[in-house]
Parts: structure tokens; sequence; C-alpha cells
């Protein structure tokens, strides 16, 4: 493991600063906003609750970032793409990041392979850090004038700005649950490099159709529970677990019924 | 006596443009340290020519990206989110999750921090959870096996719909009337260009539902 050059000490030495750096921001962040917040008279139990029902909600959706880290670690090791995933990244962005750089290398072999090059290795670590490093620069020159905007808006018509905000986060929703409904796989490369379609379980299918409409009943479900019984503690809870018991569903089909849960209509 | 005429809400922007620069420090400091470390530095051509391709693909993205999430996240929350990434499938739905349990609105100084306390906490969990399965993947190869196996594996392809699901109840029920025109656009368009990227997806969604609720505002329907 260590022999790698890729993931040796001094490279973990790297993630463990990165990732000491992240929790310091983000430290740094939440104590001034918890004592903002109590200073605007949230309540020590809403503060409380805020927090704990944001870390179960991250647990799931983390774990499976955790998981696209292997996409990755085939070609780049361990600690690339664990720092890539870690700041900024999202494995959207990062594939094609690392293939553009691999491929620029000369090579065909995109991340399905072991890189031995260290120099090709570090063309994709400039090539993938520079490819993202733009939010970075504009959110300081852009973002007080954007909420300076947004602020003028509310202040000018509240009614018209709630809708608008909805409407902008519905979109958003809709735009998802539409790929889960409707929406084709990713595209795979075949051995001579032409972009193929393939059915690798991320097409509108049985699957992702489940997980959406198991989703919304447990939702659904959860919330009544919470009006009926008064279950303060659970209302803040309501989505991490009905996401969690959703995937539970993904996973009992998949295990029970193989055969169902391969069937897609878009792949 | 600067500091103490400072709004919370500017202290923020003051200190969120710091922490920018000091990431933007560290994310280049990332791959000079490699290079140094094993004396590869890269040929210039390569990187150009791949970070050419790769900014081609996503800066615009990122320029919308940052213009769409701002408003929904807060500044504490945008400076935090844009560092820390993962931003559709994991801290916007969480932050909105948060502020709808608290029952205060994005746009207010109480949604700010609500949004920024959210994010914090999700960044927090999100880095440890991903640094201790990585380094179970990296130690024990029986682990990994499982968590590719045919059984969990699909689930952690859904998970995205699972978050969206859920959100979808709360948000849906309560909007039921802005929710109708686009779910129905983005699936019609699905259905004829199924392989739009999901940047591009969500870009057209915000567009049609805000232009639907436009219209529906104007008519006097919501």
């Amino acid at each position: 493991m260590f022999q790698d050059f890729k993931s040796d000490p001094f490279m973990f030495c790297i993630v463990i600063g990165v990732i000491l750096f992240v929790i310091a921001q983000s430290l740094f962040f939440l104590i001034r906003a918890v004592k903002r917040a109590k200073a605007l008279g949230i309540s020590n139990e809403k503060i409380k609750n805020t927090i704990s029902s944001s870390a179960v909600f991250s647990i799931a959706p983390a774990i499976s970032i955790a998981v696209t880290v292997l996409v990755l670690s085939v070609a780049l090791g361990y600690v690339l793409p664990w720092i890539r995933l870690s700041v900024i990244g999202a494995i959207s962005y990062e594939v094609p990041a690392a293939e553009n750089a691999i491929e620029a290398a000369g090579l065909s072999s995109g991340i399905g392979a072991d890189i031995t090059d260290p120099k090709i290795f570090t063309a994709v670590a400039w090539v993938m850090s520079l490819g993202c490093i733009l939010p970075l620069i504009l959110i300081p020159l852009i973002l007080k004038k954007i909420q300076k905007k947004v602020t003028g808006a509310v202040n000018k018509n509240a009614k018209w700005a709630d809708i608008m905000a909805a409407a902008a986060f519905i979109g958003l929703i809709c735009a998802f649950l539409g790929r889960g409904i409707a929406g084709t796989g990713e595209l795979a490369t075949n051995d001579a490099g032409e972009k193929i379609n393939v059915t690798i379980g991320d097409g509108a299918g049985i699957l992702s159709l489940a997980a959406i409409v198991s989703s919304i009943l447990f939702m659904l479900a959860l919330t009544l529970l919470n009006k009926k019984l008064q279950w303060k503690w659970l209302e803040a809870f309501s989505m991490p677990v009905a996401m969690i018991l959703s995937m539970a569903v993904v996973v009992l089909i998949s295990h029970f019924a193989p055969g169902l849960a391969a069937i897609e209509w878009r792949y | 006596m600067m500091k103490k005429n400072r709004s919370y809400i500017d202290s923020v922007h003051f200190y969120g443009r710091i922490w920018c620069l000091l990431a933007l420090c560290v994310m280049l400091l990332v791959p000079t340290l490699m290079s140094l470390h094993l004396k590869a530095w890269p040929d210039l051509g390569i990187v150009g020519k791949a970070f050419a391709a790769t900014a081609v693909l996503f800066y615009p993205t990122a320029v919308v990206e940052v213009i769409a999430y701002a408003p929904l996240l807060g500044a504490g929350g945008t400076y935090l989110s844009f560092l820390t990434g993962n931003i559709v499938n994991l801290k916007l739905p969480c932050a909105l999750n948060a502020m709808e349990n608290v029952k205060v609105k994005a746009n207010s100084e109480e949604g700010e921090v609500i949004s920024t306390i959210s994010i914090a906490a999700s960044a927090i969990v999100t880095t440890l959870i991903i640094a201790v399965f990585v380094l179970i993947f990296a130690f024990n190869p029986k682990f990994t096996a499982l968590m590719q196996s045919d059984t969990l594996a699909p689930a952690f392809k859904q998970v995205t719909y699972s978050i969206f699901g859920a959100i979808a109840a709360t948000y849906f029920v309560k909007h039921w009337k802005l929710a109708i025109f686009p779910l129905a656009m983005v699936s019609l368009l699905l259905v004829f260009f199924g392989s739009i990227p999901i940047g591009i997806l969500i870009f057209v969604g915000v567009i049609i539902s805000l232009l639907g609720a436009q219209a529906m505002y104007k008519l006097k329907w919501v």
C-alpha cells in the first residue's frame, strides 16, 4: 500500500493537512453562526437539532461519496481522489477532469488503468486542482453583490421573492426526479475508445423509481406520524430517516429480486 | 473599532473572503507539494491542453452554480459549500431541510445562520466519514468488496434519488401548483433528450420553473 508512490506516507500527510483545513474552516463558521443564532433568540434546542439532524442527513451521502473514491482509485491511488472529493469536488466533475489529463498525456486507458508515471500523475493532480478553483476566485468577487440584489428583491416584494426562491429549488428537484423517471445513464467508453450506452445501473429504471417513490412515501408517513403523535424529536430527523429507509428498499430489491432490479427503461 | 461596527453579515463576507483565498492557496499547494515530493513536474503542454478541455466544460457551469445556489445557501453557507463541494447532492438539500425544520426563510438572517450551522455540521461529518471509509477501503479489501457488492452498490447509486424523493415530499405538498409544470416539462424533455448532463438539466429545470412561477404569479394562481 505505502510502496505505491501515489499513496505513500507523505501523500497521507498532505491529505491530513487538507482535512484539518476543511474542519478548521467549518468550525470557524459554525461557532460564529451559533453565537449569532443565540443572539437572534433561536433556542438551544433548535440549534442542537440543526447540528444533529444535518450530521445524520450527511451520513448516507458521505458514504456514497467515499465509494466514488474507489472509482478513481484504480488509476490514481487513494490520496488524490480522497483530497479532490473532500474539497470542492464532485464525482461528475472529477472523472472528466482526470480523463482529460490522462488523454492529453497520450494514454487511452482513461481512469481504468493504474498510472505508473509520476509525471502523468502530477499532470492529473494539476488539472483536477486548476479545473475546480474558479468558484474560489468568483465568490469573493461577486457573492456580496448577489446577496445585495437578493435582499433588494426581498425588500421590494417579499411574496414574489419567496415564490421565486421556492420555484428555483423546485426546478432543481424536478431535474433530479425527472432524471430518475426518464433519464439515461452516463455513457461508457468501449475498448475502441467510443462512447456507448450500456446498462450500468444508473439509467431510469426500477431502482431509481423505487428510491424516489419509497422516499416520498416514507417522508409523507413520517410527517403524518409527527403530526399525530407529536414526536418532536423525530421531526428534525424525518428526512434522513426517510432517505436511509428508501436506500434499504433498494438494497432489499437488489438482494431478493436481482432480475427486477436490473430493469431499466432508459440506459 | 472597525470590528465592532461590522454587522454579522459583513463579517461573514470579510472572513469568507479570507478563507476563500486561503483555500485557493491550499488547492494550489496540493499539486505543488506532490510535484516537489515526487520530483515530477508535469509537461506544461499536457496540463494546458487538459485544463483547457476541462475549463471549457466546467467553468461556465461554475459561474451558473455560484449565481443559482448563493441565494438559497446564504453567505456563510456559500463560502463553506463551495470549499467542500458536493453542493447539489448534499449541502443544499441539507441546509434547506434544516431551514424547513426551524421554520426560517433562506433570505432572512435567521435562515442565514441556520443554513451556515447546518452546512458546517454537514461538512465536518462528511469529511470525517469520507476519511474513515477511505482508510478502511485502503487497508481492508474485504470491506471494499462488500461495499461494491451487487446488493449494496446499487443503493449508493440511487442515493441522490432517495434525497430528492424525501425533499420532493416536503416541497411538493407545500407548493404543488409550482411543481406540476416543471416536473412535466423536464420529464418530457428527457423523453426526447435522455442523456442531457445533470448540470444542464438543473439549469433548464430552474429556468422552466421560474418562468412557470412568474406566469402563475402574474395570473394570481399562487
